[in-house]
C-alpha cells in the first residue's frame, strides 16, 4: 500500500470512529439534563434512574471521544506535517477555542458526575447544561476548521507562501456556517435515533416498559426535530457547494457533462470509464433547481474540470445517495413519531417499536456517508485549490503499519464499548424500581 | 503577545507535567504495590483523581495546539522525526483513559476488572516513559535535519533520535518523577489511613528519580551531549537543581507533620525547578539536532496569528482557570465536610 493511501485510510478510519463517539458525547448530555429536569420537577423515581444510567453513558462516551480526539490532534501533524506547517497557524484559532470549550466541558463533567448530593440541586443540574453547550461549541469549532479546508480564506497565497494571515477571517470562512449547521443537526438526529432505537428494543422485548418508553420519548424528540430540520440545512449546503466547489457537486451527482436544466439522479450505478450512470431515476431539471434555484440553470459537469482535479466519482456519488436516502427516511420517521403522540394506541403495537429499532444505526450511517461526501469530494486537495493531499503527507515510510495498529486498537475499543453498554442496560433492567 | 503565548506554553507544559504526571504516577504506584495495597490504591485514585483526571490530560492538547499554531517549524520536527514514540504515547493515552473509565463505570464487577486494571497500570508506566523519550529525543542531538529523508536510512531518520540510551534514561527519569508526584499526592488520601504505603513509595520514587537523573547526566557527560555540557555550565540551572534537592527537607518535614497541602506545594515546586533548569539551560534552543540547534523562536507564526492566539488564550484562561480551581477546591472541601460528618470514616 502506498504511504499516501495508508495515511488517508488511517485518517479516515480514526475520524469515522471519533465522530460517532464525539457526537454521542456531545448530544447525550442534553437527553440527560432533560431527564434530570423531569426528575427535579416530578420526583418520579424512573427519571432519576434514567438520568444516572445516561450519565454513565455520557462518561464512557466522553472519555472515548476525548482520547480519540487527543489522538487526532496529534495525527493531523503526524500524518500531514506539511499541511500543519502552513495551515496550523491559519486555522489555529478554532482549534485553540475548541481546546477551551473542551476544557470547560471536562470541568463541568467533573462537577456533574461527582456532584450528586454534594452540590446544590440547581447548580448541579446547570453543570449538565454546560456539558452539552460546550460540547456543541467544540463540535462547531472543529467543523469550522474543516470548513476552511473546503473554503480556504483569511490569507493571500503568493508564490507558494501564505501571507497576510487573518485567523479570524480564516475561522469564519465561507464554509463554516453551512457545515456546522448541517453537522450539528446530523449529530442530534443520529444520536437521537440511535439512543431511541436502543430503548425501543427494550420496549419491544417488554423489559421495563415504563422506563424505556420515557427514555425513548426524550431521545426521539431531539432526533425527530433535527431530522425534520435537516433538509433545510441540506438545501443551504447544496447551494453553497454549487457555488464554491462545483466539482464536488458534480461528483455527488455523477454529473459528467455540463448542461442547462440538469436532471437529478436518484441512485444508479456509476461507470467512471464510460461516464455512464445506469439504473438511476432521473428527475428533469431538478439538479439545476436544487443547486441554483432555477430549473434551467447551467450545472457544470466533471468533464469541465482537469482530470487531476476530480475526486473519486463513484464513492462520492454512492455516499451522497446513502446520506440523502437515509435523511429522507429519518424525516418521515420523525413525522411518524409526532403523529403517534396523537394516536396513543400505536405505542402498544410491537411493529411500531420494531420500526424504530431498525432505524437505530441509520443516522450514523448517514452521518458517516455525509463526511465521506465532504472529505472524498474535496480530493485531490487537502486545502481546496491550494495544496494537494499527496504533497502534505509525512515523509516517514511504513504508515501502513501504524494504520493496522490503529485498526486493531480501535476495533477492539468499539467492541469493548458496545459490550459495556449492553451490560449497562442489563443492569438497568435488573434493578427493582 | 509573544510573551503571553510563551507563558501559556510553559504554563500548560508545567501543569501537564505536574497534573498529568501525578495521574500517570498513580498507575505506576498501583503497579508496584502488593495485591492488597493495589485495591486500596485503586479506590483512592478513583476518589482523588476521578473528578479531575480528564481535565489533567487536556493540558497536552492545549500544549500541542499552541505549538502548531505559534511554532509550526518546531512542531514539524517533532511530528516528523518523533512520529513513532508519539504514536506509542497516543495509544498509551487512549488505552489508559479507556481502562480508567471501564474499571470504574462498568456496571458489572467481574473478572474483566483484572484486564482493565492491567491495561491501566501498564499503560500508566509505558506512556510517560515514551513521553520522556520524546523530550530526550528532542535534546539528544540525534535528529538528522535533511532536505529529503529518503537519502538517509529509516533507522537514522526515525528510530535513532529516540531509541538511544540517553533518551531512554530521560524516559525513565520522567516516569520516576510521575511516581514521585503521585505518591506525595496520595499520602493521607486513602480511606484506610494507610499513609505509610505512600510515604514508602515516595521515598523509593525519590531515590529512583535521583539515580535515573544522575545516570542521565553521567551518560550525557561521558558521551559529550551538548545539552548536558551546557546544563552543567549554566549557573542558574545548577542553582535550580540544588534548590530542588534541598526542598526534599521541607517536603519530608511537612509529610511527617501531616500538612498535606503544603507537602504537595513543595513537590510541585521541586518539579517546577527541574523543568525550569532544563529549559533555561538551553532556552530558546529547545531542539538539539545533530548539526544545529533549533530555536523555538525561529520561524514563528506571523504577528497577526500570535496576537489572536494570545487573546484566545487569555479569554480561555479566564474562563477555565477559575472553573478548574473551583473544581479542585469544591471536592476537597466536600471531602473535609464528609469526614466531619462521619468521624468513624
Amino acid at each position: 500500500m502506498e504511504n499516501l493511501d495508508a495515511a488517508r485510510l488511517q485518517m479516515a478510519f480514526t475520524l469515522i470512529f471519533h465522530i460517532v463517539f464525539a457526537c454521542i458525547g456531545m448530544v447525550m448530555p442534553f437527553f440527560m439534563v432533560v431527564s434530570h429536569y423531569k426528575w427535579l420537577k416530578t420526583k418520579d423515581q424512573l427519571y432519576l434512574t434514567l438520568t444516572k444510567a445516561w450519565q454513565k453513558g455520557v462518561a464512557i462516551f466522553f472519555v472515548t471521544g476525548a482520547v480519540s480526539g487527543t489522538a487526532l490532534s496529534f495525527e493531523l501533524g503526524l500524518l500531514w506535517p506539511e499541511f500543519m506547517k502552513h495551515a496550523g497557524p491559519i486555522i489555529g484559532m478554532p482549534f485553540s477555542l475548541e481546546g477551551a470549550a473542551f476544557f470547560v466541558e471536562a470541568i463541568a463533567l467533573g462537577f456533574y458526575l461527582y456532584g450528586w448530593g454534594k452540590l446544590p440541586e440547581k447548580f448541579h443540574w446547570f453543570t449538565g447544561i454546560i456539558i452539552g453547550l460546550s460540547g456543541v461549541a467544540s463540535g462547531i469549532l472543529v467543523v469550522a476548521a474543516n470548513g476552511w479546508m473546503n473554503a480556504p480564506s483569511g490569507f493571500d497565497y503568493i508564490d507558494g507562501q501564505f501571507l497576510n494571515i487573518d485567523p479570524v477571517k480564516a475561522m469564519l470562512n465561507p464554509g463554516w456556517f453551512t457545515q456546522a449547521l448541517h453537522m450539528t443537526l446530523a449529530a442530534f438526529a443520529s444520536t437521537g435515533f440511535a439512543v431511541a432505537g436502543i430503548h425501543a428494543y427494550q420496549v419491544y422485548k417488554g423489559r421495563k416498559v415504563a422506563l424505556h418508553t420515557k427514555a425513548f420519548k426524550i431521545a426521539i424528540t431531539f432526533g425527530a426535530i433535527a431530522a425534520l430540520l435537516q433538509p433545510i440545512s441540506g438545501d443551504i449546503s447544496a447551494k453553497d457547494i454549487a457555488e464554491r466547489q462545483p466539482v464536488k457537486l458534480a461528483a455527488m451527482e455523477a454529473h459528467y457533462n455540463t448542461e442547462k436544466g440538469a436532471p437529478l439522479y436518484l441512485g444508479g450505478i456509476v461507470n467512471p470509464e464510460t461516464q455512464e450512470v445506469t439504473y438511476k431515476i432521473a428527475i428533469p431539471g431538478m439538479l439545476s433547481f436544487l443547486a441554483f434555484g432555477d430549473f434551467d440553470a447551467e450545472v457544470k459537469g466533471l468533464n469541465d474540470f482537469p482530470e487531476d482535479e476530480r475526486p473519486n466519482v463513484p464513492i462520492v456519488h454512492y455516499a451522497f445517495q446513502i446520506m440523502v436516502g437515509i435523511g429522507g427516511l429519518l424525516m418521515l420517521a420523525g413525522l411518524l413519531y409526532f403523529i403517534s403522540l396523537k394516536k396513543k394506541k400505536w405505542f402498544t403495537k410491537s411493529r411500531y417499536w420494531l420500526f424504530f429499532v431498525l432505524l437505530a444505526p441509520m443516522g450514523f450511517i448517514a452521518l458517516e456517508a455525509g463526511w465521506i461526501v465532504t472529505e472524498v469530494g474535496r480530493q485531490p486537495w487537502i486545502i481546496h485549490k491550494i495544496m494537494r493531499t499527496k504533497d502534505a503527507v509525512t515523509p516517514m515510510p511504513g504508515i501502513v503499519f501504524s494504520f493496522y495498529t490503529y485498526i486493531v486498537v480501535y476495533l477492539t475499543l468499539s467492541i469493548a464499548v458496545t459490550w459495556l453498554m449492553i451490560r449497562q442496560i442489563k443492569v438497568l433492567n435488573a434493578k427493582n424500581n | 503577545m509573544l510573551y503571553v503565548v510563551l507563558f501559556f506554553l510553559i504554563f500548560s507544559l508545567y501543569l501537564y507535567v505536574v497534573l498529568g504526571g501525578a495521574d500517570y504516577g498513580a498507575g505506576i504506584v498501583e503497579l508496584f504495590s502488593s495485591e492488597e495495597n493495589q485495591k486500596i490504591t485503586k479506590k483512592t485514585i478513583y476518589r482523588v483523581m476521578g473528578p479531575v483526571w480528564e481535565a489533567n490530560h487536556i493540558w497536552i492538547i492545549i500544549l500541542i495546539v499552541i505549538l502548531w499554531i505559534a511554532f509550526p517549524a518546531y512542531y514539524n520536527i517533532l511530528v516528523v522525526n518523533l512520529h513513532i514514540p508519539l504514536t506509542i504515547v497516543l495509544l498509551g493515552v487512549t488505552l489508559r483513559g479507556v481502562a480508567f473509565v471501564f474499571r470504574h463505570y462498568d456496571a458489572v464487577i467481574d473478572n474483566s476488572q483484572k484486564l482493565y486494571d492491567a491495561m491501566f497500570k501498564i499503560s500508566s508506566l509505558i506512556t510517560p516513559i515514551f513521553l520522556g523519550m520524546v523530550f530526550g529525543g528532542l535534546i539528544s542531538g540525534k535528529i538528522k535535519m535533511v532536505e529529503d529523508v529518503s537519502t538517509i536510512s529509516f533507522y537514522e531518520a526515525f528510530i535513532n533520535p529516540w531509541l538511544n540510551v540517553f533518551s531512554i534514561l530521560v524516559g525513565l527519569f520522567f516516569a520516576a518523577l510521575c511516581a514521585f508526584l503521585s505518591s506525595v499526592l496520595l499520602i493521607g488520601e486513602s480511606e484506610e489511613r494507610k499513609e505509610n504505603i505512600y510515604v514508602r513509595k515516595a521515598t523509593i520514587a525519590t531515590i529512583v528519580v535521583f539515580i535515573t537523573g544522575l545516570l542521565t547526566f553521567i551518560y550525557g557527560y561521558i558521551g559529550e551531549y551538548v545539552f548536558v555540557k551546557d546544563f552543567i555550565k549554566n549557573p542558574y540551572a545548577i542553582i535550580a537543581m540544588i534548590v530542588s534537592g534541598l526542598l526534599l527537607i521541607p517536603l519530608w518535614l511537612t509529610i511527617k507533620s501531616g500538612r498535606r497541602v503544603l507537602s504537595r506545594f513543595f513537590a510541585g515546586l521541586q518539579v517546577f525547578l527541574i523543568l525550569l533548569a532544563a529549559l533555561i539551560s538551553h532556552f530558546p534552543y529547545v531542539i538539539i539536532t545533530e548539526t544545529k540547534q533549533v530555536s523555538l523562536l525561529e520561524n514563528i507564526a506571523p504577528d497577526s496569528v500570535i496576537k489572536t492566539l494570545g487573546i484566545s488564550l487569555i479569554i480561555g484562561g479566564a474562563v477555565i482557570l477559575p472553573g478548574l480551581f473551583h473544581l479542585l477546591k469544591s471536592f476537597k472541601m466536600i471531602k473535609i465536610l464528609e469526614q466531619h460528618n462521619n468521624p468513624s470514616d
